[in-house]
């Protein structure tokens, strides 16, 4: 009897709302994302923009669907960007909370069990900067991603490598990733295609710190290059101890991250002239005025300078609008078929290089153009873009499945 | 070559040290008690999160900063024997078991309620590198190497020639005769837990300046430390120093020859082999437990 | 009789409960409750029932978990039939692992099994060609349906896999009931009592420890198993030693050394975190701090401590003793 009264109250408690504004309706997005742990340093930020994408919006008045105005809201939780974590969250969403959309991700092997499983759900899934390719090269038809995959810009970043005269590189990587393995894999055959040389592969787990062992093993062979990639935490203590071991060959390197995640681990001697040879993320120099006013705006509502992948969530939200927009409905099958059909929104952040002037590809993927960035006094230096053909490697992309 | 090898022996002997400090405080816990302590590794990152909370907050120095945070773990360490510990001493052993398990939980996520979940990597400014012969030894290196040694002297010298340390030597050789004899356990268990809890402290503060301090480091911690024990011998105080280095020193020269990926297994493998051959440690005698 | 009336409920219960509840993700819980209460009735064997601590029951669960799958995804062979050769697989490993563990006792066999369960999951993580590392194993197929009277059941469906492991829970409880009642149960549990004393008596004791061991640890295996059919995905963090140690905990919780108290225990930590969930950064703390409470001032469990209060309730009314137990 209790029970009966509570479950009255609680419902009438919860459609007061609605009944006040009964012209507007509430959409609610479920977002997972790394919230503490090693991939926090991503998955926090996603989020942050995430809600500064819904804050705009629905100050702006809202998505307006068919002849209903909605409201965003979301529900968040914590992935840790664990796997088994990333699966359970997606359960509660859809089971528990009976939600619609997915947004967030930052993460390979969380976002990719996700993956795995979601085909089957009545869903759609939106990924930020989760890298691993299977994850769109699958061929579910509800999973859409803002970021391309890592060996897209893998073999981009060893054509540069060698361009800039190394002839011997040594390798230092996180050892299963995903996103790493695949970006390090192309990056190699591209370098070893323009006729360099890899001394050493050597490799570092999810939990390491200490990467002194691997990098002073690297040093005996001499190498006249190095090659560090991995999360970005990991990746500045690696540059930190290479300086502590007194390496000073070119270092490039692949991780994402702003300046301040890195100078917390390591000093700026540490990290003078490290490269970052990445898909063009958010930055202010290398793309104009709305990353400008999107930096702008996310230090109002945070307090904190956007980091560079949190522009693949934001721009998620924006994809997400333009799509319920276009569709006329919140029906998952029309809302597919719009995300397929969808040119690139306005507002997003990211410069995106359609493929049939389509923003996603037939495998819900989108193309951003690549970049070489180089830290120096303290920040990350826009240096120069990295030739990269978003139509050919798409077509190729169609023809694989992991 | 020679200049890697002794590279790799260097930075053996460094992270080697860490784990000295760390096994020391649980092998005197388990030679005088019995308990395995778990939470010894918390215990650790909680005063590397104190002394950094300390450096920023009161911009005093890192000696200070960890000296004080060491007599903060000291105090922690005698409350959690009192309040937790205690109660359980005439259970059967698995409780007091249970007991480290649950406070381990609770310090670990009080931690991360107080701290936050972000690393937190302690600053030091000891930046510079020593360059000799091609074997380069950062300064903060070097400092890790002196603090665990002096602590490590320090403490045998507390054990060997004071009241208390014979009080607790007496205790850890025959309890029952040490009662009779009037020593008051009660207040050997509460100095021996805040003896080990203020060395598991330095050790936290060493790896947060090292590396960071951060959810998830303090299991490796007191797993390693335990991994110590074991080929040292449970509760003997040289097995920790010659254990702890011995395990820093193999792990760095495996993931140098052997496997990156497996320079954790070495550990274990080197703790298995141990077991077959020698039960009771490398250094202990084999007595009639 | 209380006791029969007791079992006829909580069986009833189960089978009733996918109507109860219709949620699917109630159905989702309990289906991942079922699976931990085989692990937990597993190590149960060797803690409650032999004084032995392992730490490794979570890792004996992933070596059944990614056997099960690989068997199935790699040699193809039906996912029933990897169902029964897992376990098998498992205990063949703990066979291995237990002889050099069980040369030494008490605190030090606890740590050579949390070590034990550090290898398993180093190994999970680190061989990548055939666990694909920390990105794990996707898309392993639930069981096989099969046909009884032209009605076709898909275990897709999670109202039946929930039966499916219902039935399994049932299978391994009579199986360790008989266990207990048999030569061995009685053998290990002397040696919880007193294992010098039974070493006295001439029983060798290394051998029932070893048993003992090796059977938890293919409950744990057979519990993976059904875990990885169930997820159709696998990575190695559900089988870390924090997971051995919630293992430990439901046993402990429930009541050590009773055959319902790792039903309660392992209910429970599955049921709590979903309860506390509002507070859900200070679960855990709550948890550990339940833990200690319930040690300090509970030590025989949940269990033991609940049938105490009902018997004296019991005889309060009546007047006169319960028969037996």
């Amino acid at each position: 009897m209790n029970r009966l009264c509570m479950l009255a109250v609680t419902t009438a408690l919860a459609l007061l709302p609605q009944m006040a504004t009964a012209a507007e309706k509430t959409l609610t997005v479920g977002v997972s994302d790394a919230l503490s742990g090693g991939g926090a340093v991503y998955g926090e930020p996603q989020r942050r923009a995430i809600n500064l994408a819904i804050e705009q919006i629905n100050a702006g008045g809202g998505v307006h669907v068919g002849e209903d105005t909605y409201k965003l809201k979301t529900i968040e939780y914590d992935d840790k960007a664990d796997p088994t974590e990333a699966t359970n969250v997606a359960r509660k969403l859809i089971d528990r909370d009976g939600v619609k959309f997915l947004m967030g991700y930052c993460c390979s092997a969380s976002t990719g069990a996700v993956a795995s499983i979601i085909g089957r759900e009545d869903v759609i899934m939106l990924v930020g900067t989760a890298g691993a390719r299977a994850i769109t090269a699958a061929g579910n038809d509800n999973v859409f991603r803002t970021r391309p995959p890592g060996d897209y810009s893998g073999a981009a970043a060893g054509r540069f490598i060698a361009s800039k005269g190394v002839k011997r590189l040594g390798v230092l990587a996180t050892r299963d990733v995903a996103l790493f393995t695949q970006y390090r894999d192309a990056l190699i055959e591209a370098f070893e295609a323009e006729g360099g040389e890899v001394v050493a592969l050597e490799t570092f787990g999810g939990q390491d710190r200490d990467m002194s062992a691997q990098l002073t093993k690297l040093r005996g062979l001499e190498p006249d290059g190095y090659f560090i990639s991995g999360y970005v935490e990991q990746v500045a203590f690696a540059y930190r101890q290479a300086y502590e071991l007194g390496i000073t060959a070119p270092r490039y390197g692949f991780s994402g991250g702003s300046a301040e995640q890195f100078l917390s681990v390591a000093s700026s001697e540490a990290l003078e002239g490290v490269w970052d040879l990445i898909a063009i993320e958010f930055n202010a120099d290398a793309l104009g005025d709305t990353a400008k006013a999107y930096a702008k705006a996310y230090e109002e509502r945070w307090d904190a300078y956007p980091t560079p992948n949190s522009a693949f969530a934001y721009d998620q939200v924006y994809v997400l609008r333009d799509a319920l927009e276009a569709a006329g409905t919140v029906e998952l099958d029309d809302v597919k078929k719009a995300l397929r059909n969808l040119a690139v929104p306005e507002e997003t952040v990211l410069e995106y290089l359609p493929v049939d002037g389509k923003m996603f590809d037939p495998k819900g993927q989108a193309y951003i153009s690549n970049g070489a960035f180089q830290f120096h006094n303290d920040k990350w230096d826009f240096v120069t873009k990295l030739p990269s053909d978003s139509a050919a490697y798409s077509a190729y992309f169609q023809t694989i499945t992991k | 070559m020679l200049v890697d090898l002794i590279q790799q022996l260097f930075n053996g002997l460094v992270i080697g040290s860490i784990y000295t400090l760390v096994a020391l405080g649980l092998t005197i816990i388990f030679g005088i008690l019995g308990i395995a302590h778990f939470a010894h590794g918390s215990v650790a990152m909680f005063g590397g999160y104190l002394t950094f909370f300390f450096i920023q907050q009161f911009g005093i120095g890192l000696f200070p900063a960890m000296a004080v945070a060491m007599a903060v773990g000291a105090l922690l360490g005698v409350v959690l024997e009192r309040v937790a510990y205690h109660p359980v001493r005439n259970a059967p052993p698995i409780n007091a078991f249970i007991i480290a398990l649950g406070l381990t939980l609770i310090i670990e996520k009080a931690n991360l309620l107080v701290f936050g979940v972000d690393q937190v990597i302690i600053p030091t400014g000891f930046d510079r590198v020593f360059n000799i012969g091609g074997v380069t030894l950062p300064e903060l290196r070097v400092y890790i190497l002196g603090i665990a040694a002096f602590l490590v002297v320090a403490m045998t010298i507390l054990i060997n020639r004071t009241w208390m340390g014979m009080a607790v030597r007496a205790v850890a050789q025959n309890r029952p005769a040490a009662i009779l004899m009037g020593i008051n356990v009660n207040t050997v268990s509460m100095f021996v837990f805040g003896l080990s809890s203020a060395l598991g402290v330095a050790a936290g503060v060493l790896v947060g300046a090292l590396f960071a301090v951060a959810p998830g480091v303090s299991g490796g911690l007191v797993v390693k430390g335990f991994a110590v024990l074991i080929l040292g011998g449970l509760g003997s105080i040289p097995g920790a120093i010659i254990g702890g280095l011995v395990l820093g020193v193999s792990e760095a020269f495996a993931s140098a020859f052997v496997s990156s990926a497996y320079k954790d297994v070495i550990a274990f493998l080197l703790m298995i082999g141990v077991l077959l051959i020698k039960p009771e440690g490398l250094m202990r005698r084999r007595s009639n437990r | 009789m209380i006791r029969l009336v007791l079992i006829a409920a909580v069986a009833f219960g189960g089978i009733a409960f996918p109507y109860l509840l219709t949620s699917n993700y109630f159905i989702h819980l309990a289906i991942l409750a079922i699976i931990w209460m085989i692990v937990a009735q597993g190590a149960n064997v060797i803690q409650g029932y032999t004084g032995y601590v392992s730490i490794a029951q979570a890792g004996f669960m992933g070596i059944g978990a990614y056997s099960s799958a690989l068997l199935n995804l790699n040699a193809g062979w039906p996912v029933w039939i990897c169902m029964i050769v897992s376990p098998l697989i498992t205990a063949a490993a703990s066979l291995i692992a237990g002889y050099p563990s069980l040369r030494v006792k008490g605190h030090y066999f606890a740590i050579v099994t949390l070590a034990l369960n550090m290898v398993i999951f180093i190994v999970l993580v680190n061989w990548i060609p055939v666990t694909g590392g920390e990105g794990g194993i996707a898309g392993i197929p639930a069981p096989e349906s099969i046909r009884i009277a032209d009605i076709e059941i898909s275990f897709l469906s999670r109202v039946n896999y929930y039966y499916l492991v219902l039935a399994a829970l049932g299978l391994v409880m009579l199986i360790i009931a008989a266990l207990l009642r048999s030569r061995v149960g009685l053998v290990l549990q002397a040696i919880r009592q007193n294992e010098t004393m039974a070493e006295a008596a001439g029983v060798a004791c290394w051998r029932y420890k070893l048993f003992s061991f090796v059977f938890s640890a293919s409950l744990a295996g057979f519990a993976g198993s059904l875990y990885a059919h169930y997820m159709s995905f696998l990575s190695p963090a559900p089988f870390s030693v924090d997971h051995s140690l919630n293992a430990i905990l439901a046993v402990i919780l429930g009541g050590s050394g009773t055959l319902a108290g790792p039903l309660v225990g392992a209910g429970l930590t599955v049921a709590l975190p979903e309860i506390l969930r509002i507070a859900d950064s200070y679960r855990l703390i709550i948890y550990g701090v339940g833990l200690v409470i319930v040690v300090i001032f509970l030590p025989r469990g949940l269990v033991p401590w609940l049938s105490d209060l009902v018997r004296r309730a019991v005889r309060g009314r009546t007047g006169k003793p319960t028969e037996g137990r």
